[in-house]
């Protein structure tokens, strides 16, 4: 099997809207620049992935029209929810693993600012049967995960906005950010409450913005700066919450899926001892509780040794660096989010993440959370290539 | 160009819909309205008695068969505290907790009524606590799941 790489990245700023540009020029900006990046032009492209989530969000259907780049390309567009953006690059590195292409271009775009009410928008994502006359969204999704750890794991509201400030502050030094702000735990508690346990300021923003990536056969890649496609894996989850409050084997907060998708990624990369081998992690985490979650899946700590590892960041330099883009929660682009994840790593890896960059990056871990956390990716991103 | 020379098309998306909600769905609902029961369906292969009332066990990819009676009481296992109105959706402050009904292997959703909700910290920890719960249905049950909602024994 090929060995695939990053060898261009695109991003447009990150906001809650972008009036100057319509879908179709987000789109492009950010594939351009990743073009550019990748010192390419659109003729050198065998396929485009267009990655787009939920389509009442932009009020455009079949927004994917906006993908179409170049002419004579293999065209798919892919919305697995809150992993839109790490599926699309999946399927991008899957088509070159296979012998499909040599080089793919992936594109996720979030046009959200288009809607007057995205919480309304985001309610008519679940079951139609049974779940929609509830106020189920995606921040009461979050809250019922929240006051859940707290009970299980002894979480705290100060915990929860211990993460956000961190996040919020990482964002100052990222150009691309959305909301920049350099708040502490103490600013987040005193920010109005949205759903107990989450406060305003522990929620992730609105934001629009297209994020691109070129992806490259190991036979083209030539002497470009590369970040190498270590390890990927996606893994799914049984559908409803309730069937996994009270589950044995993992409950509703512990991600199975997020679990076995790095546990996956980890062996094709080799990784044995994560909290060794891994400098920077990019996490999907929209809340605090989305990355409290995230811990023990990625075999950073138990689950009972989560609030200290919260903590432990602050204190201890050697360990890997969390979100130090700022995460979602300095910008929240959503169909595009599990990508920038798995960008802002290559960009960490290949040396070019400005302000934010890590100090000797080896290997950078991004992970991607939809649905009801029916779905998990994980990928690691290497300066070395593995087979 | 300046943000007042950019120019915004109003749209809009109101389409109606009618959800179908299938067979299985359809004689929970008529067990709400016609019996004021919940009711559950028990996996050929895991046995789990899932609630609400349903084909097919995803986790298994198998059929249910046996429908039982849960509740009416249960426990709560989780919860949130909505204190901020949403465009679109209902009044807060707004208790919505997922309960196992007893005799249910599984949790499901609805609104918890009749709590003191002036100090939502107290009300936060108070549902911590895994309180036990009753179903109370409307007077008036229509075959919907907002036919019933829990509140606190
Ligand atoms: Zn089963």
């Amino acid at each position: 099997m090929t060995a695939v790489a990053v060898i261009g990245v695109g991003q447009t700023n990150y906001r809650r809207a972008h009036k100057d540009k319509s879908s179709r020029e987000l789109i492009w900006e950010a594939s351009k620049m990743a073009l550019e990046d990748a010192n390419m032009d659109i003729g050198g492209i065998d396929a485009i992935m267009a990655g787009i989530a939920p389509e009442a969000l932009s009020g455009e259907g079949s927004v994917e029209r906006g993908g179409m780049m170049g002419v004579g390309k293999p065209f798919l567009r892919i919305n697995t929810g809150g992993v839109t953006g790490s599926s699309t690059v999946f399927a991008g590195t899957t088509y070159i693993q296979s012998g499909r292409a040599k080089a793919v271009l992936v594109v996720a775009l979030e046009r959200m600012g288009q809607a007057t009410s995205s919480q309304q928008v985001f309610n008519t994502i679940f079951d139609p049967v049974y779940e929609k006359d509830f106020p189920l969204t995606t921040i009461t999704m979050a809250a019922l995960r929240a006051s859940m750890l707290m009970r299980m794991y002894g979480y705290t509201e100060q915990h929860w906005a211990e993460i956000a400030a961190r996040s919020f502050r990482n964002a100052c030094r990222n150009p691309h950010a959305h909301l920049k702000l350099d708040i502490t735990a103490d600013d987040v508690l005193k920010s109005p409450l949205l759903a107990w346990p989450i406060h305003r300021y522990e929620a992730c923003p609105m934001s629009e913005g297209a994020c691109a990536m070129v992806l490259a056969a190991e036979d083209i890649v030539g002497d470009r700066n590369a970040a190498w496609v270590q390890g990927a894996a996606s893994t799914s989850d049984s559908y409803a919450m309730g069937d996994r409050i009270r589950r044995p084997e993992a409950t509703l907060v512990d991600l199975l899926s997020l679990r076995l998708s790095a546990e996956r990624a980890f062996k094709q990369a080799g990784i044995d001892r994560p909290l060794e081998q891994i400098q920077a992690v990019e996490l999907y985490s929209a809340f605090s509780s989305a990355e409290a979650m995230a811990y023990p899946a990625l075999h950073f700590c138990k689950p009972e040794d989560g609030p200290r590892f919260v903590e432990a960041q602050f204190s201890d330099p050697s360990l890997p660096k969390i979100n130090p883009s700022g995460g979602p929660q300095g910008a929240n682009p959503v169909s595009a989010t599990a990508m920038v994840r798995i960008a802002e790593c290559a960009l960490q890896v290949r040396g070019m993440a400005g302000e934010r960059q890590v100090a000797d990056v080896d290997r950078a871990v991004a992970t991607g959370q939809g649905g009801a956390t029916q779905f998990s990716t994980v990928c690691v991103l290497g300066k070395k290539k593995v087979h | 160009m300046s943000e007042s020379e950019l120019i915004e098309i109003a749209g809009q998306w109101n389409f109606n819909y009618n959800y179908f909600a299938g067979e299985s769905a359809s004689r929970f609902f008529r067990e709400l309205r016609e019996n004021q029961r919940i009711m559950g369906t028990r996996c050929t292969k895991c046995r789990r008695l899932l609630v609400p009332a349903r084909a097919f066990c995803d986790a298994c990819m198998e059929r249910t068969n046996e429908w039982e009676a849960v509740g009416p009481e249960g426990t709560l296992d989780t919860f949130t505290i909505i204190t901020t109105q949403f465009p679109g959706l209902p009044k807060p402050p707004i208790v919505m907790a997922y309960v196992t009904l007893d005799g249910a292997d599984t949790a499901l959703i609805n609104l918890v009524h009749g709590l003191d909700m002036s100090d939502i910290d107290k009300a936060a920890r108070r549902l911590n606590s895994l309180p036990r719960v009753r179903t109370k249905f409307i007077d008036e049950p229509k075959g919907r799941i907002t036919d019933f909602s829990f509140e606190l024994i």
